[in-house]
């Protein structure tokens, strides 16, 4: 990655490809970014982005997909939709994200935030299991993964008293039609 | 008397039942019958579109589909975040066909004619209105002063929610106005609480939690009312845990406005939920004369 990435671009020089392939799969045309940099100015996260929303467009543009896949910004971002929101050209940069997100985890790139992804992944897995979210099995599964075993321990203990916790586990009925629509994706063979 | 399809989501069958309780409080006494759509299942949240585009559309593709079969409109979702998923799944199979009928494909009950996707709060404002929410209020909420906190996702994006101004949102201030309540003026009615990361980077949840509840209390405000499991959460809890609380004293509920409505209509406390919440409101409603 060069230095500044505003240097004046020599266009032959630039691989396109990322730039096409968000424009084909994710219907997003970076083209129409004017640099106003709203994107970043509103983002409740810029300060601690490596990118920020602006300059994220702009690596599209450079055709740098090796940032695009492990900058740490992929695994912080909210997806407020602030970003989406104040763009003059509503460039959907949360999508373009959730794009570079999903492509570096079938490519097998390692996450910057391995603990984001891990809670993503339990997350996932729970509805594989029952079609619906146990909170609580997904953070005892999170805590045992990270070696955290007393993590949220006492705010568990206040959520069962408050009833927040449900031990029932609700389900769906149809499981395996939930399962079939894991079966294309890269959840297919989460732990 | 009104029926609507009511997709309630994996929050309001477990942290956040009293939000689903008193939802059901206020839609009884504006006469509106809430038919839970039948065997739904998780809209895949946060973690979905972040993993996965093509499992959070075949999520929701099935929950759009099971909501079709009951022929009911509008489908009323009280989570933002599965109002997020749920209607931008609605969006596209409304503009790509070709979706669908790959969808369709692994389904059982293929989606039939789709139903409008509403937010609980939109479907109060736009389809209930406001002189109907004040008839039944019994116990009007005088005194109370209190920040209305939508969020992220009740108004964005604009393109998807198709609800409100993100920017400046007005429609719960109005709500609790006509129950009587006293709404402040603040800055950060729809910015971000943190809530996706309250599990895995904590220090990024609490700053951004930090913001909201600092900026509510320099507005004057006694309480923020949420919309929002994920923000209830994350700004009460916050609040509870050692080691979180230093900055904050004296605490602020944060209660859902479902539960204002329900108390306004005269509700026993005990039937709200409202002793539910980690930060006790009833001190507060108390000194109102409100409990």
């Amino acid at each position: 990655m060069e230095d500044n990435i505003y240097t004046p671009l020599n266009l032959n020089d630039i691989d396109d490809s990322i730039q096409e392939e968000i424009r084909t799969k994710c219907g997003i045309d970076v083209d129409l970014c004017l640099e106003c940099g709203k994107c970043s100015g509103g983002c409740p996260n810029g300060h601690i982005f490596d990118y920020t929303p602006r300059k994220i467009v702009r690596l599209v543009k450079l055709g740098d997909k090796e940032t695009l896949m492990t900058m740490d910004a992929l695994w912080i971002c909210l997806s407020c939709q602030l970003c989406l929101d104040r763009c003059p050209s509503g460039i959907d940069i949360p999508a373009i994200l959730d794009y570079m997100r999903e492509k570096a985890c079938r490519g097998g790139v390692e996450a910057s935030r391995p603990r984001v992804k891990l809670f993503h992944e339990l997350l996932l897995s729970s509805i594989r299991e029952r079609g619906r979210v146990s909170e609580l099995d997904v953070v005892l599964k999170y805590n045992w993964k990270t070696g955290e075993y007393m993590k949220n321990a006492r705010l568990g203990v206040k959520m069962l008293l408050k009833g927040k916790l449900n031990l029932s586990r609700s389900r769906v009925k149809e499981t395996e039609e939930v399962r079939r629509l894991f079966e294309a994706t890269i959840a297919k063979d989460l732990p | 008397m009104m029926n609507v399809a009511y997709f309630p989501g994996c929050s309001l069958h477990t942290v956040s039942s009293e939000y689903d309780k008193s939802t059901h409080l206020v839609c009884e006494s504006l006469e509106v019958g809430l038919k839970e759509v039948e065997d739904w299942n998780c809209c895949g949240a946060t973690a979905g579109h972040s993993m996965d585009h093509e499992l959070t559309m075949g999520l929701n593709a099935r929950n759009l589909a099971q909501a079709s079969l009951m022929n009911i409109d509008p489908l009323v979702i009280p989570c933002p975040g599965c109002f997020n998923r749920l209607k931008n799944t609605n969006i596209r199979l409304k503009t790509f066909s070709s979706v669908v009928r790959e969808e369709e494909r692994s389904m059982k009950n293929p989606p039939q004619e789709l139903p409008r996707v509403m937010n609980l709060l939109q479907f109060l404002i736009e389809v209930i209105g406001l002189e109907r929410i004040a008839e039944p209020v019994k116990i009007p909420l005088k005194g109370l002063k209190l920040a209305a906190y939508y969020g992220c996702l009740t108004t964005r994006p604009r393109k998807v929610a198709e609800f409100d101004d993100p920017e400046q949102p007005v429609s719960m201030d109005r709500i609790l106005n006509v129950l009587g309540a006293e709404t402040v003026l603040w800055s950060h009615k729809a910015e971000c609480c943190g809530g996706p990361f309250i599990t895995s980077e904590l220090s990024i949840a609490l700053d951004l939690s930090r913001q909201v509840l600092e900026t509510a209390r320099h507005s004057g405000a006694e309480a923020i009312v949420v919309a929002c499991p994920m923000c209830q959460l994350s700004l009460d809890s916050r609040q509870v845990v050692v080691g979180h609380d230093q900055v904050l004293q004296p605490r602020l509920p944060i209660i859902y406005f479902t539960q204002l409505i329900a108390l306004a209509y005269g509700f026993p406390i005990r039937r709200t939920g409202l002793k539910s919440l980690f930060i006790n409101p009833l001190t507060l409603l108390a000194k109102k004369g409100l409990a």
